[in-house]
């Protein structure tokens, strides 16, 4: 049977070239079909505007470890070096596993649905090492170790070919570190439990990550009770990174850095080489255990027996008689009906209510730091963090419902209810988000916060909610995507497309800059009330325009059901 | 001869539900073999375990004699599969599809484009050039998945619900490439909700019932089982009376479980 095995090279060549279809008839047309004109000319533009901020989030690390890399040899820090790759290593896995790759939203296929053809283990490895690799994560994690690689070059030429052998050879640990951890962590999150286990865990990480960088120690001690120089300023995570040095140096960044500061010792960088690769080999282990359980069919999901129990129940209910006046009556209750199930789809997804915890929390760690100080922009700068978030979900509101929303397309419905109720949801939720951060901010602010202030930023949020309202509407409409909540970075696709998440971040953010000349001018006048004149203003604006939507947001539907089914429906 | 398909003791449990329990299946080469079945018997769930897509709980499958799970890719070389979501690539073109599908299962280029050519005007989309598979009609996307399906001609041939969606035309002509595909020797396993097609295409049936198999055999043997043999017009009934006597009467649509009055506001 073996020889009828297709060749390794013929199949790895045909997977490459469906990758590269793929991406061409990505940019050839959209999946709705051709893009118009101004759809490109507003993601060319959003990306123009957004692009250099997210270039400063590249380069900005990428520069900072070519000179950590040079200021480690040239002033003779060794620690900083390994400081520098335990600190990449940690960010490349934390990306990876807080889902922040944009690689889930590029049109691409589940490598999965290659199990189908005759491919041996050792080729489905491979191609699921390399198939969407090009993450964020990846990305910055590789530039700053050839940054870093460099800087040790320009600072000593002589040590360059270690730097280059140990942190490549790093590189690629991390990269399988990333598998694995992905591929675990999907096994974890198939299942509803794991996900709610794993959401919690995740958000306390990350707030207890910030108590961390913000907590300070009077004293730090140094083997058998020494201090640190000025150790009051120093917080105690660096102290103990410090103390836990030794114990780096059996993991995979102590063993790239030694690979570079041992180079003296050519036996040194070789064992210190080969333990590094043993490393790498376990994670690829790691990795390939699972997905061979994958492989030979494993499967990932929730369990069938609570639907096939429920099949009981849903019988029961059914046999109710349903009183002629009660039918009639639920044609006029709709909204109630609609937000009924809004509410319905939140609670049982734990993760997205999870969620929302997260940047009230932010805010009050934000809000006791410099930050705290400055009352004209502490409460409109914390709303609009609270509300970035959970405000993409409003560009694809018909995207949690798949093929669902044939219902609406064929209900006799009208379908400004549905669009209303969805806002409704997003709004009760931006809402409160908001109103937490509000009662955060005005009670951690070092200085009081001014009533025209209040209001005017009462204003402001309320032109910003029906400003992305409208236009978020419009986007769900015109360019919706399916979305399945509730999985991990690997499998599931992004909540919105990426120029509509673009669209939300510069009205949110943009709306919020606007408010600095209105402050400034109101100062220069002396009007504190300025604001709320110019806010008052565009909210009635934003609440005419989202009245105007709503008018005709049925036809608008009508108009744009053949992309909503091609997109919701679809393949 | 081995058995085309041969499972013993075949079993899937997800969680403490069994969807799949102890099926025997035995299909000869060349057989036409119908999968029936109602709603959530684990028809699909059985193809996927002779595809290699899901792993039994317990149980053996021998596909052209050779045990499934030890000998997965390569047998998988053997088998082509239209499986219950199609599985197709939504941003390709048809021709783009199945050339890949093609290269996939081995085939040099040539004969890849050659195959790819033929098969595109057998099943009429040779004309939908511009098109992304994401943007054809359910029926279209049917076709094209039956099309990779054969492409690399496999010796045995899983079919779920294939002719869903698909026009009477294209059906036809469909069919017609089957049967031509088990004269030549060629195992098809079908599953499918239209009895009628499978009574007119398929020679041998197996029914499964709550994860069971309940019957299995060539259509005159299950008449006969249904009706014990008797009858001088048994050889007549249709396959949806024998199927539905067979596992009807433990349905859940049966005239005891709903009583005349239930749904009483419908017109």
């Amino acid at each position: 049977m073996a020889e009828l095995m297709p060749p390794a090279g013929v199949q790895l060549a045909a997977v490459a070239w469906l990758r590269w279809r793929i991406f061409v008839n990505g940019l050839r047309t959209g999946k709705s079909g051709n893009r118009s004109a101004g759809g490109i000319v507003l993601a060319i533009g959003l990306r123009m505007l957004l692009w250099p901020i997210f270039a400063v989030w590249i380069l900005g690390p990428v520069a900072l470890s070519g000179y950590v890399g040079w200021s480690a040899i040239a002033n003779d820090q060794p620690m900083w070096l390994l400081a520098l790759m335990t600190g990449i290593g940690f960010l490349w896995q934390f990306i990876g596993v807080s889902g922040s790759n944009i690689a889930a939203a590029m049109p691409t296929f589940d490598p999965a649905s290659l199990l189908r053809f005759p491919l041996p283990f050792g080729r489905y490895l491979l191609l699921r090492l390399f198939l969407g690799l090009l993450t964020p994560s990846t990305v910055v994690g590789c530039l700053a170790l050839l940054a870093a690689a460099i800087g040790v070059g320009v600072a000593r030429p002589a040590l360059l070919p270690f730097a280059f052998a140990g942190f490549g050879l790093y590189a690629l640990a991390n990269v399988f570190c990333a598998r694995m951890i992905g591929i675990w962590l999907d096994r974890v999150l198939a299942r509803r439990r794991g996900r709610e286990i794993f959401g919690g865990l995740f958000a306390i990480v990350v707030v207890s990550f910030q108590f961390v960088q913000f907590g300070r120690v009077r004293h730090v001690h140094v083997g058998h009770g020494g201090h640190v120089p000025g150790s009051q300023q120093q917080s105690w995570i660096i102290a103990t990174a410090i103390r836990s040095a030794h114990a780096m140096h059996w993991l995979p960044p102590g063993f790239a850095a030694d690979s570079v500061l041992h180079s003296a010792s050519v036996a040194a960088v070789a064992g210190n080489l080969v333990l590094l690769a043993l490393w790498t080999a376990l994670f690829l282990a790691g990795f390939g255990v699972r997905l061979h359980r994958q492989f030979l069919g494993e499967y990932l999901s929730d369990s069938l027996a609570p639907a096939a129990r429920r099949s009981t129940t849903a019988r029961q209910a059914r046999v109710r008689p349903l009183p002629q006046q009660q039918a009639m009556r639920s044609r006029f209750s709709l909204l109630p009906a609609l937000l009924r199930k809004e509410w319905l789809t939140l609670r049982s997804n734990s993760g997205q209510l999870m969620g929302l915890l997260t940047p009230p929390i932010f805010v009050w760690i934000v809000s006791r730091g410099s930050f705290g100080s400055h009352p004209d922009y502490l409460l409109s700068g914390a709303v609009a963090y609270a509300i970035l978030g959970p405000m993409s979900a409003a560009y694809n509101v018909f995207g949690p419902e798949g093929p669902g929303v044939q219902l609406y397309l064929l209900a006799p419905l009208r379908l400004r209810d549905v669009v209303l109720a969805k806002n409704i949801a997003s709004v009760l939720i931006l809402a409160a988000e908001a109103a937490l951060a509000w009662v955060i901010a005005v009670s951690a602010s070092k200085a009081a916060i001014a009533p025209a202030t209040q209001a005017a930023t009462a204003l402001w949020l309320i032109f910003v909610l029906l400003a992305n309202l409208t236009v978020g509407t419009v986007r769900s409409i015109q360019a919706p995507r399916k979305f399945a909540a509730g999985q991990s970075n690997q499998m599931r696709s992004a909540p919105t497309g990426r120029t509509s998440a673009l669209l939300a971040v510069a009205l949110v953010l943009g709306s919020l800059l606007l408010q600095i000349p209105v402050i400034r001018i109101g100062r220069h006048l002396h009007e504190p009330w300025l604001g709320v004149w110019v806010f008052g203003a565009l909210a009635l604006a934003g609440a005419a325009g989202y009245a105007m939507l709503l008018m005709n947001v049925d036809a608008m539907m009508l108009r744009n059901r053949d992309v909503l089914e091609r997109e919701l429906c679809g393949v | 001869m081995a058995p085309a398909i041969e499972t013993a003791a075949l079993t899937r449990r997800f969680g403490d539900f069994t969807a799949v329990r102890d099926v025997a299946l035995r299909v000869e080469p060349g057989q036409f073999y119908g999968f029936l079945g109602p709603n959530g018997a684990g028809k699909s769930t059985t193809i996927k375990m002779l595809t290699g897509l899901l792993a039994p709980t317990s149980g053996t499958i021998r596909i052209l004699g050779e045990d499934l799970t030890a000998n997965s890719p390569a047998l998988k070389q053997q088998i082509g599969v239209v499986p219950e979501g199609m599985a197709l690539f939504g941003r390709l073109t048809a021709r783009e599809y199945l050339r890949f599908v093609g290269r996939m299962y081995g085939l040099d280029r040539d004969t890849a484009g050659q195959r790819t050519e033929e098969l595109l005007d057998f099943m009429s989309l040779a004309g939908e050039d511009r098109k992304l598979v994401t943007d054809f009609s359910h029926g279209m996307q049917k076709k094209l998945a039956l099309a990779a399906a054969v492409i690399h001609g496999p010796r045995v041939l899983f079919l779920d619900e294939p002719f869903e969606g698909v026009d009477a035309v294209a059906a036809g002509t469909l069919k017609a490439m089957l049967q031509r595909m088990t004269a030549r020797g060629v195992t098809i396993f079908l599953t499918s909700h239209v009895l009628e097609i499978v009574e007119r295409l398929c020679t041998h049936i197996g029914i499964i019932h709550r994860g069971e198999l309940v019957a299995q055999g060539s259509i005159e043997e299950l008449r006969e089982r249904a009706h014990g043999g008797a009858g001088e017009l048994n050889g007549l009934r249709p396959l949806e009376e024998i199927f539905l006597e067979i596992v009807g009467t433990e349905r859940d649509g049966s005239e005891a479980a709903h009583p005349p009055e239930e749904l009483s506001w419908l017109s």
